[in-house]
């Protein structure tokens, strides 16, 4: 090896210091997906995965992140808009309160759902008073507790997103006589694609991920609250193997959607 | 290839980090795995056990028999196991060996509505109307199937189930809800309300006939690295100091 390509190579290569540091944070994440994988009843796993319970799980983990994803992108639009675009007292205080979700642990997240939607609670004994309507326990219940926690995936991405777009393009749609919405439709929202994409899936996948709030808020009945994270959780106390194969599923079908998504919006550099 | 290696040495190190951290010889640190039923009484008579005797601390984790049992297989870092059930006690006896096993409490079932009782519950056979909401533990969660033999032995065991609106994973996840005044009545043991729950809830009692006694067992678990320490602390609580505590939270004497 001559003196210049050696000192070519080490340009090229990473420190060794920054090696180990990378090799840890790896194994951190890849120890425990190797464990689950060493631990797999891979002979009884179809039979696992395709129990009643287990595929109602699947089926309602869908329906609830897909549904909090939806929702968290109809009012987290409207919320990133304001914060990015709008001048108004207490915008801080808003953007604080949009990321606390963020940071709150789940479970106080779910006590803090109970106060208002439960049945004693702000809205909720005004509701359940006046018509008899209950959240809790429900599958809207179960929707509301993760839309709660991943929404604000979607503000800050979205609300990064128009700040990057020039606002020219807007000004130009404008003078030339169109309308402030007509202008969010066809102008603003159809250059936010990448982010909205990135915005959405991130609030998928922790929708699709969450049991804290769940299970304080709506609490966990099979088909109606039950989500595979909550399954797994109960699987866990009387068959710690199936509640592999559920863990399995899970990262399955959260690994499938982000890497599909990845390739169609989200291209590699 | 010298990546390879540098990364090699990564995981050497990492691996190694840990098994330096695992070893606690520390010889006064014990370690009690208990029903989550026990959290209230077990937290007074470790204080106790402490206050008795200086320089010892004690450590619970509080939680439903099965997934305490796993823990012990999978970690074997209990010292002594209290669950709230034989079965879950001879499973734990069998796959890792227990020694100086004793019955020492026991408990009943009660059944708790919030203090307003919007749906006007008098007794077990209200819990079979059709649109009570319903809160118990899941099945595989000893309380749970304590709840649900009661509801059997009422006769009203398929009216009940379908009334069922959470299986919640362990006691005090029912009393919440029903505290909350989220649901309209709940299934528990009799501690669990006693004494610091017994005001956000109000008890209706089960019949002696309809209701099941749940036996509380204790042992000292076989590999535990502070066995005489271990010892003492289950003399401790099948003592009359221990035997005083669990009564005033609402257990039993055992059998």
């Amino acid at each position: 090896m001559s003196a210049t390509t050696g000192r070519s190579r080490k340009a090229h290569s990473t420190p060794v210091g920054l090696s180990l540091l990378a090799a840890l944070g790896l194994a951190l994440v890849a120890l425990p997906l190797l464990g689950l994988a060493l631990r797999t009843p891979w002979s009884r796993l179809g039979q696992t995965l395709s129990s009643e319970s287990a595929l109602t799980a699947l089926r309602l983990s869908l329906v609830v992140s897909i549904a909090a994803a939806a929702i968290g992108l109809v009012v987290g639009f409207p919320l990133a808009w304001m914060l990015a675009r709008s001048r108004f007292r207490g915008r801080a205080l808003v953007r604080g309160l949009v990321v606390l979700p963020l940071v709150m642990p789940p479970v106080a997240g779910g006590v803090a759902l109970l106060t208002a939607f439960g049945r004693s609670g702000i809205l909720g004994r005004p509701l359940h008073e006046a018509f008899s309507v209950q959240i809790t326990f429900t599958t809207w219940a179960a929707i509301l507790a993760s839309t709660f926690v991943s929404f604000p995936f979607v503000v800050l991405a979205l609300e990064a997103g128009i700040r990057s777009i020039d606002e020219r393009l807007e000004q130009a749609a404008a003078t030339m006589g169109a309308s402030r919405w007509y202008v969010i439709r066809r102008v603003t929202l159809p250059l936010l694609g990448p982010q909205i994409a990135a915005g959405v899936v991130l609030a998928w996948a922790r929708a699709l991920g969450e049991f804290g709030a769940t299970i304080t808020f709506a609490g966990n009945l099979q088909g109606r609250t039950q989500t595979l994270p909550l399954a797994v959780f109960q699987q866990l106390q009387t068959d710690p193997e199936g509640a592999i194969a559920l863990s399995l599923l899970l990262i399955a079908v959260a690994l499938s959607v982000i890497v599909a998504l990845r390739a169609r919006f989200l291209p590699a550099s | 290839m010298r990546r390879l290696l540098v990364f090699a040495v990564g995981c050497v190190l990492l691996t190694s980090a840990c098994s330096a951290a695992g070893g606690d010889a520390e010889t006064n640190k014990l370690t009690v795995f208990a029903a989550a039923s026990l959290t209230a009484a077990f937290t007074q008579i470790g204080a106790d056990f402490e206050a008795a005797n200086p320089g010892v601390s004690v450590t619970f984790n509080f939680g439903p028999a099965g997934g305490l049992a796993a823990q012990i297989e999978s970690e074997g870092t209990a010292d002594v196991f209290a669950p709230a059930s034989l079965s879950w006690m001879d499973e734990v006896a069998n796959k890792v060996g227990v020694h100086d096993r004793t019955d020492f409490a026991r408990n009943t079932l009660t059944i708790i509505t919030p203090p307003d009782d919007p749906a006007g519950i008098g007794s077990i056979a209200d819990l079979a109307r059709p649109g009570i909401q319903l809160v118990l533990a899941a099945p595989g969660v000893p309380v749970g199937d304590y709840a649900r033999e009661a509801l059997r032995k009422a006769g009203i065991e398929r009216a009940a189930l379908a009334n069922v609106v959470s299986n919640e994973h362990a006691d005090p996840g029912v009393v919440a809800k029903v505290a909350a005044g989220e649901a309209d009545a709940g299934i528990v043991f009799a501690s669990d309300i006693a004494p610091a729950a017994a005001r956000a809830v109000r008890a209706v009692p089960i019949p002696h006939a309809m209701n099941v006694i749940a036996v509380y067992t204790i042992a000292v678990v076989e590999g535990s690295a502070h066995q005489p320490l271990a010892e003492e602390f289950l003399r401790y609580v099948i003592g009359p100091e221990g035997q005083a505590a669990l009564g005033r939270y609402g257990f039993l004497p055992p059998p």
